[in-house]
């Protein structure tokens, strides 16, 4: 490591989001290329926003879904009133 | 159909174009209040006092933003009403999660001593499909403190930009970028600790 290493922690987001300077990008780039600790330290926050996105988004529970058409409907019916059809 | 088209016809007392309306949000909203609130029951809670408000407000959508958006705002509000009212705040702070420099603040980075170990994780896209880890990694993300989690979940599971999320939780963009690198520098430590177990025991 390097006297550099500490400065950029607060930019590690930006870079990793491609949300960074073109200038500031290169030097975290160069400095990447010769800091072992760095480098891995961005690969590991890199895969942990792979690991704790959520994939695909969770199927309501059945019971819910049946539970919510009731509901939603008297209220609907409570705000607008019955309507035929 | 248009959008425009089914918010008008809901507006009108239309409950078919309604229910339309929301069936495309239904799931995303469920996986949003599940991974805020940790448990099902919660989540539950959460999906159905959203819709219901949805229905009271429904006259107030003015088609500035998408239906999504808008649905999407009353789920945020409905979650956080909903863990005030549980008061979920008593976890621990932030800084327990994260590495011990980071924490102190005194700006030397957030690896070398502090950090937990600092090695390379072997294969994570197939580690996504270990539901034991799956597991693992949501009860990490449901004990986070909830402002940090609300700012990870809304900027990297659901996708939002930085300006977005500090207009929906009313912070600075500096106070957001904050909590949400916070909150991955946390969910990494806790990652790192639970691969280092997990390649200690294959090695052993
Ligand atoms: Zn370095």
């Amino acid at each position: 490591m390097t006297g550099k290493c500490p400065e950029y922690l607060n930019d590690l987001n930006d870079y990793l989001d491609g949300t960074l300077d073109q200038a500031t990008c290169a030097e975290i780039q160069r400095h990447l290329g010769e800091c072992e600790n760095c480098r891995i330290m961005i690969d590991t926050l890199r895969q942990t926003v792979t690991l704790c996105r959520g994939g695909k988004p969770e199927p309501l529970p059945p019971a819910l879904e049946a539970r919510l058409n009731g509901l939603l409907k008297t209220r609907w019916e409570q705000k607008f009133g019955k309507r035929p059809g | 159909m248009d959008e425009k088209l089914l918010v008008r016809r809901a507006q009108a007392g239309d409950f078919e174009a309604f229910t339309d309306l929301i069936k495309a949000h239904k799931d995303r909203i469920y996986g949003l209040a599940l991974r805020l609130s940790g448990n099902s029951q919660d989540a539950e809670d959460v999906v159905q006092d959203t819709f219901l408000k949805a229905i009271d407000k429904i006259d107030q959508f003015r088609l500035e933003s998408s239906f999504g958006t808008w649905l999407y705002s009353i789920a945020l509000n409905q979650a956080r009403a909903m863990l005030a009212r549980r008061k979920q705040e008593d976890l621990k702070p932030i800084e327990e999660y994260l590495p011990v420099r980071v924490a102190a603040d005194d700006d030397s980075g957030g690896h070398g001593h502090g950090s937990h170990g600092l090695f390379e994780w072997k294969d994570p896209e197939k580690l996504l499909e270990d539901k034991e880890l799956r597991q693992a990694i949501d009860k990490l993300i449901a004990e986070l403190p909830y402002q940090y989690r609300e700012a990870f979940l809304l900027r990297y599971d659901q996708g939002l930009s930085v300006k977005e999320i500090a207009a929906i939780i009313n912070e600075s963009e500096a106070a957001t970028k904050s909590r949400i690198l916070r909150a991955r520098l946390a969910l990494r430590e806790k990652l790192s600790e639970i691969f280092e177990t997990r390649y200690d025991r294959e090695v052993s």
